[in-house]
């Protein structure tokens, strides 16, 4: 905002910064195209706007790279005045939102023919999401920051309630529409506050005025102290801003909305919730809590033991909630707020370790939860709603296929070696070990070995799945499965993405090591 | 606008010396401004949590959001009086809340209806399909 | 070509295998090939495997040979590191020999998703020579892990009446055990990153480091990972108490799964703690000696006891497993030469003679279906083949001279009289040694009560004997039984460098806390 000001009125972006929006001006771009098609094309031929997302994906994918392998020498580049920063860090997230759009728009094509709700504006609102994502990855500023998460969430609030018949669907709508809200508001709140504090909106100045304000023989915003303290404030500001952020990643306490919001909500729609949704989140929490509040780590305001306090109660919730379910959808929802716990561990790490570990994990966690939520898509046919866990029986008799897909994606879920999840959590944990090391405190290391021991417990829940599927003698039902080409392409697309990042981790760790550095570099400038 | 009604009151009212309680009232400082903003802060977040018609959990969820929208005025003032080039920003901010909080109401109302139609009632209490 | 890959060789040639099963069964779907499939990759696999004799000859020193080392995940410094020695020679043949014994004993057994059940076992046989080759931790827990889920499947899906119940416990109990086992591993890593720069999960790299001093593990920081590493690999023994997961999965694995189990699986623990606990923290694997020959002999005897009033055969077998390898624990803290060759052999010993105690079990189990003992007797007439392999299995579990029993037991007995390790180990050996003759005891009674006798129930009367398949599949084991009892030379003098050099490691290094040294002292004027 601060260059705005300063700069020639009459241009107020040039071609230079477009061309580094230009994966999000397609989408958007084809988003609004796509709900033009919904007017023009008659119902049945509804499903062209699926395939005209897809190829949209593809093209913002195709200039996503463009962009990286054009600029990639230049990172971090800065963009409308600040307001955005394309580095690493963006690109990698950008990628994975794509997968993760991609993939749902592929699973959701058979389930919406299923409920009879085929609308173009679905894929028009997947399109939009994404780009609310996109922008999270790259905003720098507070305000761009705000207005792409409102854009992700405010669709999301409509993908939620899109089969608008079903009841469970409006409810779930409706909880997640005001717990979001209330987030919202909340961590709006924390931003006014760091605002104050800092005097800007952009999360590199704020860093820097905070790194100001906190050394006491600098006092150069000592002008503020008059009745207002700024330690706090800033203290103030933090907290409303974790708890914000908490409720977008659905961290214990604040994770109620997520089981239900899961289970109400059209599959596809969960999975997109629980995967890209979710690692937006990520993205901004780990914005903020790198660029802006970096420098609070080692000093009295450190949030590092309030994020691992609450990572340590997810984790230990969401997987002791898991093992009563009955309902898969609302399962993989307690297993999701777990794995938000052990995302966040990377964060109370942040070494890049911890961050290799945080991007790995996320991009895994996509592909296999899509992968898992696919599985339980396909289960959904006409008069079946199929989202119970012993739906699953006898799946391995019906198709091996698809039961052996289910099987490896639980068991990347729970970290088995070989698989990607396995990978992410050595990472995760790796990095806790390594922080604790380096500050020679223990807690780290008890709190890598709480992740451990809870995730023994999440084998069990996993491998209820499992033992549903292969080793009861009962099917639950002799309709063939709802499968389509799309969702089989994107069962295997996951599957070989989970296991070549879990046998051959190393170009992926290369590459997330390349684009993560600077983001270490600048969380530790001010140590 | 709104920055320009904080100026009359900040500096309106400078040479008037009644008593120091009616000049704290007519010479608001930041802190005042901030605590309102606490209190409707509060006032939105109790009443989240405690009532249960989903009209008024949204009404005190905008009051959440104007919470912080007067918080950014404030320190937007506060900010161009002391000569931050950064000042206008806040404004900006505000402007930005109020418009996401417009497309919001739009989409949560368009929720409460489709509920209504199913269920027929905007009491949180009895919309217990999905439960643990 | 073949010689120096031999090792990659033979861990992908069983999953290639189970590949080729797949792609079978998703274009022709004749059930009758899965099974030829299978003992065609088992049988060449096992055929490969004798080439690793050429270079493991007798007399051969303790240096790793068919080295293979690749970079694998390179940011944290895992290498594809692949070796094998005297210790784990032995180990892979019995893998390779056992996975097609088995498969042949599920010949006509397994009629429910057999596809599924043969790629299960070809997976698992990956996995499981995977976990002796192996000289990366983490590539070691990588196969440690692997080998659980086909065994899960394996009695989950094929088992009896519980099996599920027992595959559950199976799978949680060593899953927990191999967490903890990771944690060690990464508190290593961490360990040699901090002293020596470079993180390295290379066993060998490790190993070096640490005799030379160049790397030491303070005190704290090695009883943790001792502890972390002990804990996954007496869960996999099992050593008692931690052996509750073992009756019930033996007794609810289909006939090869038990064979494998017992066979190979269990050694993976024992062969852990020789090569990991003993190789990496000698100085913690002294102090820690008193208590495991404790927790050893405990187990021989409870094994033994409750062997003895188990109605089900396939029960008293699993039983007698702790008691056995009870023994092989107990050889292993004994620090002697004798004692832990000794380990080693019986080891080899178990995978053979219990193997094929539950293989004559599952065959009884085909024909009359049920294991009750109450159900037999006076098998001997109508079952002149099975009574003879019975009763030189059960001869040979009980440790009989000229059997391969006698030796394993009679070198962990010595080493355990010659140990110096911990105090009072005569009265160790001497209670140990009443291990072998309630081994007599509970297997001679329950030898008499099926084989012998005359027939109580008119059904055993009509039982056919064993076919040709089924001793054709018996008598390797059975030559084995014999040739190793009466001449071990070719198995012992190629391990012996290999073990020498851990005992040595053991009991000569003073290490870092030289406290240790003095307690064993002490241990030993008390």
């Amino acid at each position: 905002m601060f260059l705005l000001l300063q700069a020639n009125t009459t241009e107020l972006y040039s071609l230079r910064d477009l061309m580094l929006i230009a994966p999000e001006l397609i989408l958007t771009v084809c988003g609004c195209v796509a709900l033009v098609m919904e007017v023009v094309l008659p119902y049945r031929k509804s499903k062209w706007t699926a395939y005209f997302a897809l190829v949209s994906i593809g093209l913002a994918a195709a200039s996503l790279a463009s962009l990286y392998f054009a600029n990639r020498d230049l990172f971090p580049l800065d963009g409308f005045y600040g307001m955005l920063r394309i580095d690493g860090f963006a690109i990698l997230f950008k990628a994975i939102f794509l997968i993760g759009a991609a993939l749902t728009v592929a699973v959701s094509m058979r389930y919406l023919d299923v409920e009879g709700e085929q609308h173009g504006e679905y894929y028009a609102l997947v399109l939009f999401a994404t780009v609310g994502m996109m922008f999270l990855a790259c905003g720098f500023d507070l305000i761009s920051l705000y207005i792409s998460l409102e854009l992700m969430a405010l669709t999301f609030y409509v993908l939620v309630a899109f089969t608008k018949r079903e009841k469970r669907s409006n409810e779930a709508a409706m909880k997640y529409f005001l717990l979001g809200a209330f987030s919202s508001g909340i961590l709006l709140y924390g931003m006014s506050l760091l605002y104050g504090v800092a005097g800007s909106t952009n999360l590199g100045e704020i860093g820097r005025s905070i790194g100001v304000a906190l050394q006491p023989s600098v006092n150069e915003l000592g002008m503020m102290t008059s009745g207002i303290p700024l330690r706090p404030l800033i203290l103030l500001g933090v907290i409303a801003l974790s708890a914000g952020l908490f409720f977008k990643i659905s961290a214990v306490p604040f994770h109620m909305w997520a089981p239900d919001a899961y289970e109400g909500a059209p599959t596809p729609v969960t999975a997109f919730l629980s995967t890209g949704s979710k690692a937006a989140s990520f993205a901004l929490y780990l914005r903020i809590f790198t660029e802006a509040l970096g420098g609070l780590r080692g000093t009295a305001l450190d949030w590092a033991p309030l994020v691992a306090i609450v990572a340590a109660i997810t984790i230990l919730v969401g997987n002791w909630a898991a093992v009563t379910q009955e309902n898969s959808k609302r399962l993989l929802a307690y297993s999701s707020i777990s794995n938000a716990g052990y995302v966040l561990l990377g964060l109370v790490a942040g070494n890049s370790y911890g961050y290799i570990g945080i991007v790995i994990y996320l991009l895994v966690y996509t592909l296999m939860n899509i992968g898992a939520f696919g599985i339980i898509i396909s289960l959904r046919r006409r008069g079946i709603i199929g989202d119970n866990v012993n739906d699953m029986a006898g799946l391995a008799q019906k198709a091996p296929g698809m039961a052996a897909m289910m099987a490896i994606f639980m068991l990347s879920l729970g970290g088995l070696p070989a698989t990607g999840g396995f990978i992410g959590k050595y990472f995760l944990f790796g990095g806790l070990l390594q922080r604790g090391r380096l500050e020679e405190k223990s807690w780290y290391y008890w709190l890598a070995a709480w992740a451990i021991i809870n995730t023994v417990v999440s084998f069990y829940y996993y491998v209820r799945f499992i033992k549903v599927m292969y080793l009861g003698e009962r099917v639950a039902d002799d309709r063939p499965l709802a499968l389509s080409p799309a969702l089989r392409a994107a069962l295997v697309v996951s599957l070989i993405g989970v296991i070549i990042i879990g046998i051959y981790p190393q170009p992926f760790i290369d590459l997330a090591q390349k684009l993560i550095t600077p983001l270490t570099a600048g969380a530790l400038a001010f140590r | 606008m709104i920055n320009y009604l904080s100026l009359l009151i900040l500096q309106g009212a400078t040479d008037s010396r009644v008593s120091s309680a009616w000049d704290g009232i007519k010479q608001p400082d930041l802190s005042k401004f901030l605590v309102i903003a606490a209190l409707l802060f509060i006032i939105g977040v109790m009443g989240v949590l405690v009532r249960r018609n989903i009209i008024v959990i949204f009404m005190s969820i905008e009051l959440i959001l104007n919470a912080a929208n007067l918080n950014f005025i404030a320190f937007s003032r506060y900010l161009f009086n002391t000569g931050s080039p950064n000042a206008i920003a806040g404004q900006v901010f505000t402007v930005f809340i109020i418009v996401v909080a417009a497309a919001e109401a739009a989409i949560g109302l368009g929720i409460v209806i489709a509920l209504y139609r199913n269920r027929e009632t905007i009491w949180v209490d009895e919309i217990d399909l999905l439960k643990w | 070509m073949l010689q120096d890959n031999l090792l990659t060789i033979l861990i992908l040639l069983p999953t290639v295998g189970a590949l080729a099963l797949i792609g079978h069964g998703l274009f022709w779907k004749r059930e009758n090939d899965y099974r030829w499939i299978a003992l065609l990759f088992s049988v060449i696999t096992f055929a490969l495997s004798l080439l690793l004799l050429t270079r493991v000859g007798e007399n051969s020193d303790a240096a790793f040979r068919f080295e293979q080392k690749t970079l694998w995940i390179g940011a944290i410094g895992s290498y594809y590191h692949l070796g094998v020695d005297g210790m784990s020679l032995w180990l892979v043949i019995l893998t390779t020999l056992l996975v097609p014994v088995s498969i042949l004993s599920s010949w006509n057994s397994i009629k429910k998703r057999a596809l599924s059940f043969y790629v299960f076992m070809l997976i698992l046989e990956s996995a499981m020579i995977g976990v002796f080759v192996s000289l990366d931790l983490l590539i070691f827990y990588l196969f440690f892990e692997a080998s659980l889920v086909p065994m899960f499947f394996m009695i989950g899906i094929w088992g009896g009446e519980r099996r599920i119940y027992a595959a559950t416990k199976f799978f949680i109990y060593t899953a927990v055990g191999s967490l903890l086992m990771l944690v060690g591993i990464i508190a290593l890593y961490y360990i040699h990153q901090q002293q020596a720069g470079a993180g390295t999960f290379d066993y060998l790299t490790l190993l070096d480091a640490l005799k030379s001093g160049r790397v030491v593990i303070t005190e704290s920081s090695a009883f943790w990972i001792f502890l972390a590493f002990a804990f996954a690999f007496c869960i996999k023994v099992p050593l008692w108490p931690l052996h509750t997961w073992l009756p019930d999965a033996h007794t609810e694995a289909p006939t090869a799964g038990s064979v494998i189990l017992a066979g190979v699986l269990l050694k993976m623990g024992t062969y852990g703690l020789l090569r990991f606990n003993l190789g990496l923290m000698p100085e913690m694997a002294r102090r820690f000696a008193p208590y495991f020959v404790v927790l050893a002999i405990i187990g021989i005897i409870y094994g033994a006891l409750v062997a003895m009033v188990q109605p089900d055969v396939k029960r008293l077998v699993a039983y007698s497993s702790v008691s056995h390898m009870g023994f092989v624990v107990l050889g292993i803290f004994s620090f002697t030469e004798q004692g832990m060759q000794g380990a080693l052999y019986q080891m080899l010993n178990h995978g053979v003679s219990t193997g094929a105690l539950f293989l004559l079990v599952g065959m009884i189990y085909d024909r009359r279906h049920t294991r009750q003992i109450s159900d037999f007797g006076g098998l001997a007439t109508p079952m002149p083949w099975f009574s003879t392999f019975f009763v030189i299995a059960s001869l040979s579990s009980i440790g009989l001279p000229f059997l391969n029993g006698f030796v394993g037991e009679f070198l962990i007995l010595l080493g355990t009289w010659l140990s110096t390790g911990f105090s009072y180990n005569w009265v160790a050996t001497m209670i140990a040694a009443t291990g072998v003759i309630w081994a007599a005891v509970y297997m001679l009674w329950m030898l008499q009560r099926v084989v012998f006798g005359r027939i109580r129930h008119g059904e055993n009367a009509r039982l056919s004997d064993l076919n040709a398949r089924e001793v054709g599949l018996l008598i390797p084991l059975l030559i084995l039984m014999l040739v190793m009892g009466v001449y071990p030379r070719p198995f012992l003098s190629r391990s012996r460098e290999s073990v020498v050099a851990v005992q040595q490691r053991v009991t000569k290094s003073t290490g870092a806390a030289g406290s240790f040294s003095v307690e064993v002292q002490e241990n030993k004027q008390r």
